[in-house]
C-alpha cells in the first residue's frame, strides 16, 4: 500500500541439486510412506506369528536362508551404483551418472534373478496358510517397488544416453538414489524377520 | 436414585425411559457399578461444560465494554499485565483439567477392576453363548455332562449368584449385551471372550446384538430372566428333560410333520430324531417368551406366521420357507405348543 | 505488499505494471477442455476439491435423511433392510472419505501457499493428479453403488462380515478400492503441504512466525503420512486380497485374526478423525484472530498442544476395541491416553477463550460458527472422556450414545469450523462478500437442528438402542426420541439449504470485497480477492507473527524472481532464509492421464488381481510422459 523495501534474489541460483531441493524432500516423504507400509506389515507378521505355537505352520519347512543371504551382495553393491550416479548428478558429470545407473540396474537385476530363483523353491502360496500369506505379501510388495524403481532408472538411463537431460533430469537421478537406498535399507528388517525369525523364535 | 432424577428430567425426550433394555435401570452388580460411574462422570463433566460455555458467553457479553477496555488497535495485544494474568488463569485451568482427568482415570480403573473377570466369585454359573446369524446358541456348562443344558435365545439366571458368560461366534462378530445387567462383550469367531455379572433382583431383561452382523442385525435379541433360586432350579430341571411326547393324535401328526420335513434338518428336539445343529434347539420352545431371537412374542399366531413365511418377518434370515398345508401346519403348532 | 498503488521502493510504476502483466501471462491457465484438465495452479485445484467435497456432503446428507426417515417410527418400511445397510455404509463412507478429509485438503491447498507467502504448492502436477484420484474414487464408488454393488458392511467393514464368506458381490471390494483412491489423494496433498510449508515460506517467516492454521495443516499432513498407509493395508492388502485372491490375513478359519483387521484399521481410523479435526482447529485460530482484533493468546501453547494431539492420536486406537476382551493392562493404558488427549484439546480451548475474553469480538457469521464449535465440540469431547472409561464404554459402545458422541465431535469440531471458514474466506476466494444475515440464520438453523437431532441419541443409546439397526419395535420406547431426531435432521437440511442459497446469491454480487475486509493479520489478506494465479507480484518478506498488523513502512518484498517462467523462492527450514530459486511446471495433461490409467486398473482390480498390472503399465506411461523433458532442457540463470 505504501513504499516498502526490497530484497533482491536474482543472484540466487535457479535450482539446486542437493538434499535441500523440494524434489528430494518429496522423494524422502514417499520413502517414509512406503516405510510405514512395510513397518505395519512387519508388525502384523509378528502379531500373526506370536498368536500360534508353531511357525511356519506344520507342513512348511523354514525358509532356506542361503539364496536370500547371497542376494544381499548385489543389493548392497547396487546401492553403491546409486551413490555414484547421484554424485555425478550433483557434479553434472554425465559419464558418472550413466556408469552409476547402469551398475545399479545391472546389480539390481542380479538381485531380482536370485530372488525369482528362490521363489521357485517355495512349496507354499499366499493361499496356503497365514505364513504363506504374509511371506508372499511382503516379498511381492518389496519386489514391486524394486521393479518400479528399476523402470524409473531405465528411463533415466535412456534420457542420459540420448543426451536429453538438463538440471531437472539430474535432480531426478539424484532423488532416485533416495528411493533406492530406502528399498535396500527396508529389506534388512524384512529379511531378518522372514528368514531368520522362525529360527530365532523357535522356542516359542 | 440420581439415575431416576436425570432420566426423569429427560422424560420428555424418552417417555419409555425405562424400557426393558436400559443401562440406566441396573439389575445386576456390573450394570449398577457402571450406572453409578456414569452418574459421577455426567455430573463432573457437566459442571466443566457449563463453566466453559459460561466463559464463552461471558466473553461475548463483554465485547462492547467501553472505557475499561484496553486499546488494542495499534499493538493488537493487551498489556503485559493482562497477558500474564491471563496466562496464569489458563495455566491453572489446564492443571485443573489434568488433575480432574487423572481422578477420572482412577475411579474408572477402580470400577473396571470391580467388574473384571478377576473379581468373579468362585461359585459362578458358566453359560456359553455362541453368536450366529441371527440367533444365540446357549449352553449351560457343567463338569457333569448329564447336567449340560442346550437352548437358544433365552437365558435364565439365579438372582444372587455370579454368572460367567463365555462367548464365541460361529460366523461373524456379534456382541452380547444385556444393558440392565452388564456391559457388552463381543463374540468373535475362533476366540473366546468372557464377562460376568450377578443379578440383584428378579425380572425379565432384554438384550440385543450390538455388533453389526448383517442383514438382520436389528432382529437378534435375547431375553435374560433373573429369578430366585427355587424358580431357577425348577426351570433348570425342566430344561434337562427330553421333549414332551405328543399325546393327542393331532400332536402326533404334528411331530411327524416336523420330523419328515426340512425342519429336522436344521433344528433339534431332544428325544426325537431331529438333531439339526444349525438352528435353535426347540426342545423347550414353548417355554420361551419370544421366537425368532426376540422378534415376536411366542404365541400360536406368531408361530404360525413365522413358520409359514419367515422371510417376510425377518428378510434374509437363514430359515427356509417350507410350504405347509393347513392340515400340516395346525397339528405342527399343536405339537410345538406342548414343548415346555 | 499489495500490488496496487505505490510500487515498492526502487521500482517504477511502469516496471511494476510490466511485472504484473508478465506474471499474468506466465501463470495463466491453459484454455479449453484440455486446459481445464491440465490446470496446475493451486487456487483452481483447491476450489475443485472444495466444490467436489461439497457435492459429496450433500449426497451423504441425503443418505442421512433417508436413514432418519426410516428410523422416525418403529417398524417403518421406508427402507428394506438390505437397502438400509447400504445407505448407512454409504453415509459413513461418503462423509469420512469423500467429504471430510478432501474438504480439509482442499482448503489447505487453496490457503496454505498464500499464507506462507509463495505462489503455488511445491509439486503442482502432483496436486492436479491427487485431485483426479479423489474425483475418480468418488465416482467409482457411486457408479458401483448405483449399479447394484453398494458396500453394506459399515464404513469400517469389519471382518468376517465383510470377508468373502459373508459379503458376496462387489460392494465391499468397491469400498476397499475406493479407499485407495482417496488415500493416494490425501497423501499427495500431505506431501505437498509439508514440502511447501518447510521449504517455500516467505523470507523471515521462521517457524515461530508460522500462522496457526499453517501449523495445523503441517501437523495434519504428518499425521496423514503416518496414518494413511495403515488403511491401505487394512482395506486393500488384507480385506481385498482375502476376498479376491484367497489370502488369509484375517480369515479366522485359516489362522488369520479378525482382530488384526480392527487393530490395523483403527490405527488409521483414530488418527483419521484427528486428521479431520486438526485443520478445523486452525480455522478457529484464524477466524478468532481476525475477529477479536488481537493475536491468538498463547501461540506456543496452542502449537505445542496440537503437536501433542497429533502424537497422542496415534496411541488411542484400542479404545474402539474395548468390548473385544483385550488384556486389562493394555486397556488401562488406552484409557489414560484417551483421557489425556482431552488436556491438549482443553489447553487450546482455554487459549481461545482467553483470546475472546481479552480481545474485542466482532460478531460476524464466522464467529457464530466458532461459538457453535465451542458448544458442540466441548460437549462431544466430554462424552468422549466418558467413552474412554472402559466400564462406561462397555455400555455405550456400538449404541446411539457413540453415534451422538462422534457426531458432536465431528460436526462440532470440524463442520462448524468449516462453515465458519467458508464465511470467513468466501470474500477471498470469490471476491464478493457473503451475506452476513443469511449466514447467521444458517448458523442458528444448523445449531438448533444439530442439537435436536443428536442430543436425544445419548439417551437412546443408554436406553439400549444399538447402532446400525434398520428398525426397532414399538414396545422399546424409542419412538418419540427418534421422531424428534428426525425432525432435527430436517432442520439441519434447512440450514444447509440456506447456506447454499446464501453462497449462490452472494456469488451474483459485485466483486468488491477488497483485499482485506476483516482487517486480518495473515498474508492471504494481502492479495487481491480473488487472488491472481501468481498470488503476489512481489512476494512478501515477513518480520512478525502478524504481518499485516505491522507498520507498512517497515515492510519488505522480494524482487528478482523471473516473470517469464513460474519461479518461486526456496528458503530454510527453521529461519526461512532465502536459499535458491525453484522453477515450477506449467499446465500439463499428464497427471490427468496417469490418474485415468491408474483408475482403469484399480477399477478392474476389484474383479481380478491382474488389473493391478494394467494400472502399473498405464500409470507408468503417464508418469513417463509427466517427467519427460521438454525443450529447452537447460535452465537460464
Amino acid at each position: 500500500m505504501t513504499s516498502a523495501r526490497t530484497l533482491d534474489v536474482s543472484d540466487l541460483p535457479p535450482y539446486e541439486i542437493s538434499n535441500r531441493a523440494p524434489l528430494w524432500w518429496g522423494q524422502l516423504f514417499m520413502a517414509i510412506i512406503e516405510g510405514c507400509l512395510f513397518c505395519m506389515l512387519l508388525a502384523m507378521y509378528f502379531y500373526a506369528r506370536l498368536s500360534v505355537d508353531v511357525w511356519p505352520p506344520p507342513g512348511v519347512p523354514p525358509l532356506k536362508t542361503l539364496m536370500p543371504t547371497l542376494a544381499l551382495i548385489p543389493l548392497i553393491l547396487s546401492a553403491g551404483g546409486s551413490y555414484i550416479a547421484s554424485e555425478g548428478a550433483k557434479k553434472a558429470n554425465r559419464r558418472l551418472m550413466l556408469q552409476g545407473l547402469c551398475a545399479n540396474i545391472a546389480l539390481a537385476a542380479v538381485f531380482l534373478i536370485l530372488r525369482f530363483i528362490e521363489w521357485r523353491t517355495f512349496n507354499f502360496s499366499w493361499q496356503s496358510d497365514i505364513h504363506g500369506t504374509f511371506v508372499w505379501s511382503i516379498l511381492f510388495l518389496h519386489t514391486f517397488d524394486v521393479i518400479a524403481d528399476l523402470l524409473m532408472t531405465a528411463v533415466l538411463i535412456v534420457l542420459l544416453a540420448v543426451g536429453r537431460y538438463g538440471p531437472k533430469q539430474r535432480a531426478g537421478v539424484h532423488v532416485d538414489s533416495v528411493l533406492w537406498y530406502f528399498l535396500v535399507l527396508i529389506w534388512f528388517p524384512l529379511y531378518v524377520a522372514i528368514y531368520w525369525g522362525p529360527h530365532l523364535m523357535r522356542a516359542q | 436414585m440420581n439415575n431416576v432424577i436425570v432420566s426423569g428430567l429427560l422424560l420428555w425426550i424418552a417417555p419409555g425411559a425405562f424400557g426393558p433394555q436400559s443401562a440406566l435401570d441396573p439389575a445386576a452388580n456390573s450394570a449398577r457399578i457402571i450406572a453409578g460411574l456414569m452418574r459421577d462422570f455426567t455430573i463432573l463433566l457437566g459442571i466443566i461444560f457449563l463453566i466453559v460455555i459460561g466463559v464463552a458467553v461471558a466473553s461475548l457479553m463483554r465485547r462492547h465494554r467501553g472505557i475499561e477496555q484496553e486499546p488494542l488497535e495499534r499493538a493488537h495485544l493487551p498489556s503485559p499485565e493482562t497477558e500474564n494474568r491471563t496466562g496464569r488463569i489458563v495455566g491453572a485451568a489446564s492443571v485443573l483439567t489434568t488433575v480432574i482427568l487423572l481422578a477420572l482415570i482412577a475411579i474408572s480403573a477402580s470400577a473396571g477392576k470391580a467388574i473384571s473377570d478377576r473379581a468373579i466369585p468362585a461359585n459362578a454359573l458358566t453359560i456359553e453363548v455362541t453368536g450366529n446369524q441371527w440367533w444365540w446358541y446357549v449352553r449351560y456348562l457343567n463338569d457333569d455332562a448329564s447336567q449340560i443344558i442346550v437352548t437358544a435365545n433365552e437365558i435364565h439366571v439365579p438372582v444372587g449368584r455370579p454368572v460367567m458368560i463365555r462367548g464365541t461366534s460361529q460366523d461373524v462378530i456379534h456382541s452380547f449385551w444385556i444393558p440392565d445387567l452388564s456391559g457388552k462383550r463381543d463374540l468373535i469367531p475362533s476366540r473366546i471372550t468372557t464377562e460376568w455379572f450377578q443379578a440383584e433382583r428378579p425380572g425379565r431383561f432384554r438384550g440385543q446384538c450390538a455388533e453389526f452382523c448383517g442383514l438382520q442385525h436389528a432382529h437378534m435379541a435375547v431375553w435374560v430372566v433373573a429369578e430366585d433360586e427355587a424358580s431357577f432350579e425348577a426351570w433348570r430341571r425342566a430344561q434337562l428333560q427330553d421333549a414332551v411326547e405328543p399325546a393327542t393324535p393331532s400332536q402326533q401328526v404334528g411331530q411327524q410333520v416336523f420330523l419328515s420335513t426340512a425342519c429336522a434338518m436344521c433344528h433339534s428336539i431332544r428325544g426325537t430324531s431331529a438333531h439339526g445343529q444349525v438352528a435353535p434347539d426347540l426342545t423347550h420352545l414353548a417355554s420361551r417368551i419370544t421366537i425368532a431371537a426376540g422378534t415376536l412374542p411366542n404365541n400360536r399366531g406368531n408361530l404360525a406366521g413365522w413358520i409359514s413365511d419367515p422371510q417376510t418377518i425377518k428378510p434374509g434370515n437363514h430359515m427356509a420357507t417350507i410350504p405347509l398345508r393347513s392340515d400340516q401346519l395346525q397339528p405342527l403348532l399343536d405339537y410345538l405348543e406342548i414343548l415346555r | 505488499m499489495s500490488d496496487t498503488a505505490t510500487p515498492p521502493y526502487g521500482l517504477t510504476q511502469e516496471s511494476a505494471e510490466a511485472d504484473r502483466a508478465a506474471l499474468a501471462r506466465t501463470w495463466a491457465n491453459a484454455k479449453g477442455l484440455l486446459g481445464w484438465l491440465s490446470v496446475t495452479t493451486h487456487q483452481a485445484i483447491g476450489r475443485r476439491y472444495i466444490v467436489t467435497a461439497f457435492v459429496f456432503l450433500l449426497l451423504g446428507g441425503i443418505e442421512a435423511l433417508m436413514m432418519r426417515i426410516q428410523l422416525a417410527k418403529p417398524e417403518n418400511t421406508f427402507l428394506a433392510p438390505a437397502r438400509y445397510n447400504q445407505i448407512f455404509t454409504m453415509h459413513g463412507t461418503t462423509m469420512m472419505f469423500l467429504f471430510a478429509v478432501p474438504v480439509m485438503e482442499g482448503m489447505a491447498v487453496y490457503l496454505v501457499p498464500i499464507m506462507v507467502g509463495t505462489r503455488n504448492v511445491a509439486f503442482p502436477r502432483l496436486n492436479n493428479f491427487g485431485y483426479w484420484m479423489y474425483l475418480f474414487g468418488g465416482i467409482f464408488l457411486y457408479v458401483m453403488a448405483l449399479t447394484g454393488a453398494a458396500p453394506d458392511a459399515g464404513w469400517f467393514s469389519y471382518v468376517p462380515l465383510a470377508g468373502p464368506q459373508f459379503s458376496t458381490g462387489k460392494g465391499v471390494d468397491t469400498w476397499a478400492q475406493m479407499i485407495t483412491f482417496t488415500e493416494i489423494s490425501a497423501l499427495c496433498v500431505a506431501v505437498e503441504i509439508i514440502v511447501t510449508v518447510l521449504r517455500m515460506r516467505a523470507p523471515g517467516m521462521s517457524l515461530n512466525r508460522l500462522p496457526l492454521y499453517v501449523w495445523s495443516m503441517l501437523i495434519q499432513a504428518f499425521m496423514v503420512v503416518f496414518a494413511m498407509p495403515a488403511v491401505m493395508i487394512a482395506s486393500t492388502v488384507m480385506l481385498l486380497n482375502d476376498r479376491t485372491i484367497g489370502t488369509h490375513f484375517v480369515n479366522p478359519w485359516e489362522g488369520g485374526d479378525p482382530l488384526l483387521y480392527q487393530h490395523v484399521f483403527w490405527f488409521f481410523g483414530h488418527p483419521e478423525v484427528y486428521i479431520i479435526f486438526v485443520p478445523a482447529l486452525g480455522f478457529i485460530s484464524a477466524i478468532l484472530e481476525a475477529n477479536s482484533r488481537r493475536s491468538i493468546f498463547g501461540y506456543s501453547a496452542v502449537v505445542l498442544s496440537q503437536v501433542a494431539t497429533g502424537f497422542i492420536a496415534f496411541g488411542l486406537w484400542v479404545h474402539h476395541m474395548f468390548a473385544t476382551g483385550l488384556p486389562q493392562i493394555g486397556e488401562a493404558y488406552f484409557t489414560a491416553a484417551s483421557m489425556m488427549i482431552a488436556v491438549t484439546s482443553g489447553v487450546q480451548i482455554f487459549c481461545w477463550l482467553a483470546t475472546m475474553w481479552t480481545g474485542r469480538l466482532r460478531m460476524t457469521a464466522a464467529i457464530h460458527f466458532v461459538f457453535g464449535f465451542i458448544f458442540i465440540f466441548v460437549l462431544g469431547g466430554l462424552t468422549g472422556v466418558m467413552l474412554s472409561s472402559v466400564p462406561l464404554d462397555l455400555q455405550s459402545h456400538d449404541t446411539y450414545f457413540v453415534v451422538a458422541h462422534f457426531h458432536y465431535v465431528l460436526i462440532g469440531g470440524a463442520l462448524f469450523p468449516l462453515f465458519g471458514a467458508f464465511h470467513h474466506w468466501f470474500s477471498k476466494i470469490t471476491g464478493r462478500m457473503i451475506d452476513e444475515a443469511l449466514g447467521k440464520l444458517s448458523f442458528w438453523l444448523l445449531f438448533i437442528g444439530f442439537n435436536v437431532t443428536f442430543f436425544p441419541m445419548h439417551i437412546l443409546g443408554l436406553n439400549g438402542m444399538t447402532r446400525r439397526i434398520y428398525t426397532y419395535s414399538a414396545d422399546l420406547g424409542w419412538g418419540s426420541a427418534n421422531l424428534i431426531a428426525t425432525a432435527g435432521a430436517f432442520l439441519i437440511a434447512l440450514g444447509g439449504i440456506v447456506f447454499i442459497v446464501n453462497a449462490l446469491t452472494s456469488m451474483r454480487g459485485p466483486v468488491n470485497a477488497g483485499e482485506d475486509p476483516w482487517d486480518a493479520s495473515t498474508l492471504e489478506w494481502a492479495v487481491p480477492s480473488p487472488p491472481p494465479n501468481y498470488n503476489f507480484v512481489y512476494p512478501p518478506v515477513v518480520s512478525s507473527l502478524t504481518p499485516l498488523w505491522t507498520d507498512p513502512a517497515l515492510r519488505t518484498v522480494v524482487t528478482g524472481l523471473r516473470t517469464d517462467r513460474r519461479e518461486v523462492l526456496v528458503t530454510g527450514v527453521t529461519e526461512a532464509e532465502p536459499q535458491f530459486r525453484y522453477i515450477l511446471p506449467g499446465s500439463s495433461i499428464w497427471p490427468f492421464l496417469a490418474a485415468a490409467g491408474i483408475m482403469i486398473g484399480f477399477c478392474g482390480s476389484v474383479f481380478a488381481f491382474s488389473w493391478y498390472f494394467v494400472a502399473s503399465v498405464l500409470g507408468g506411461i503417464g508418469f513417463v510422459g509427466w517427467f519427460w523433458p521438454r525443450r529447452p532442457v537447460e535452465v537460464a540463470p
